[in-house]
């Protein structure tokens, strides 16, 4: 039998609060989905047409914290 | 927003606050909590009882409720390294709002400087967000502590 799913919580301030939980954690998943295409070769292109933003988006976004990863987990 | 208005000791906060709090939870944007996390080490601040550890857990219970009560499991999603943030930081609305409103209570108290007590004050003053809720979370009573201030 399947589960029901979640209904918005009842009182505002929750349902709220689990929109800015949830967009945390969509941008945790997007920093590792990013890391992950870029080492794997991916173009900021392909990356950005994935996620359907502009090139600029994805790299303005990123760009940075990939750069610090390569000399930031030696060893890794 | 006006830094040169603020003290050394406020402006260490606000840079603890991004350089340590944020960026330790993996994030490049300096949220109200990263403030209220900061403040709670500050020396002068001690005697107010705030515990780090605990308000940092009970950030962490509040992320996960908030996850649960729309059907997310806590744990589903093992995120990246801290490491692999960004070097760079920016302060998020509700950070600015916390130090507007540290301005503002600076000013009613005819304060020429913006202290380290008025952020605590600043961040304090949020009605809604993760701060009153991990606050309630940790046991911490909001009332109590305003009107130790």
């Amino acid at each position: 039998m399947p589960v029901a799913p979640p209904s918005l919580p009842d009182d505002p301030a929750d349902a709220l609060a689990a929109v800015g939980a949830l967009r945390r954690l969509a941008d945790r998943v997007e920093d590792a989905a990013v890391a992950r295409a870029a080492a794997e070769g991916w173009s900021w292109a392909q990356i950005a047409e994935a996620l359907g933003v502009t090139r600029q988006a994805v790299h303005k976004k990123h760009a940075r914290a990939l750069a610090g990863a390569d000399d930031g987990t030696g060893g890794h | 927003m006006a830094f040169e208005r603020f003290t050394g000791d406020a402006r260490a906060i606000v840079r603890a606050a991004s350089q340590e709090e944020a960026r330790t939870q993996g994030t490049g944007t300096v949220q109200a909590e990263h403030l209220l996390l900061a403040l709670s080490v500050h020396p002068a601040l001690q005697h107010l009882g705030l515990d780090h550890d605990r308000i940092e857990q009970a950030l962490t219970q509040e992320e996960e409720r908030s996850l649960a009560s729309v059907g997310i499991a806590s744990g589903d999603f093992d995120g990246p390294s801290a490491s692999a943030r960004p070097h760079r930081t920016r302060l998020a609305t509700s950070a600015k709002l916390a130090l507007e409103r540290a301005l503002l209570a600076a000013r009613r108290r005819q304060a020429r400087r913006i202290e380290v007590s008025h952020l605590l004050i600043g961040v304090l003053s949020a009605g809604q967000g993760r701060v009153p809720r991990a606050l309630e979370i940790a046991g911490i009573d909001l009332e109590q502590l305003r009107a130790s201030l």
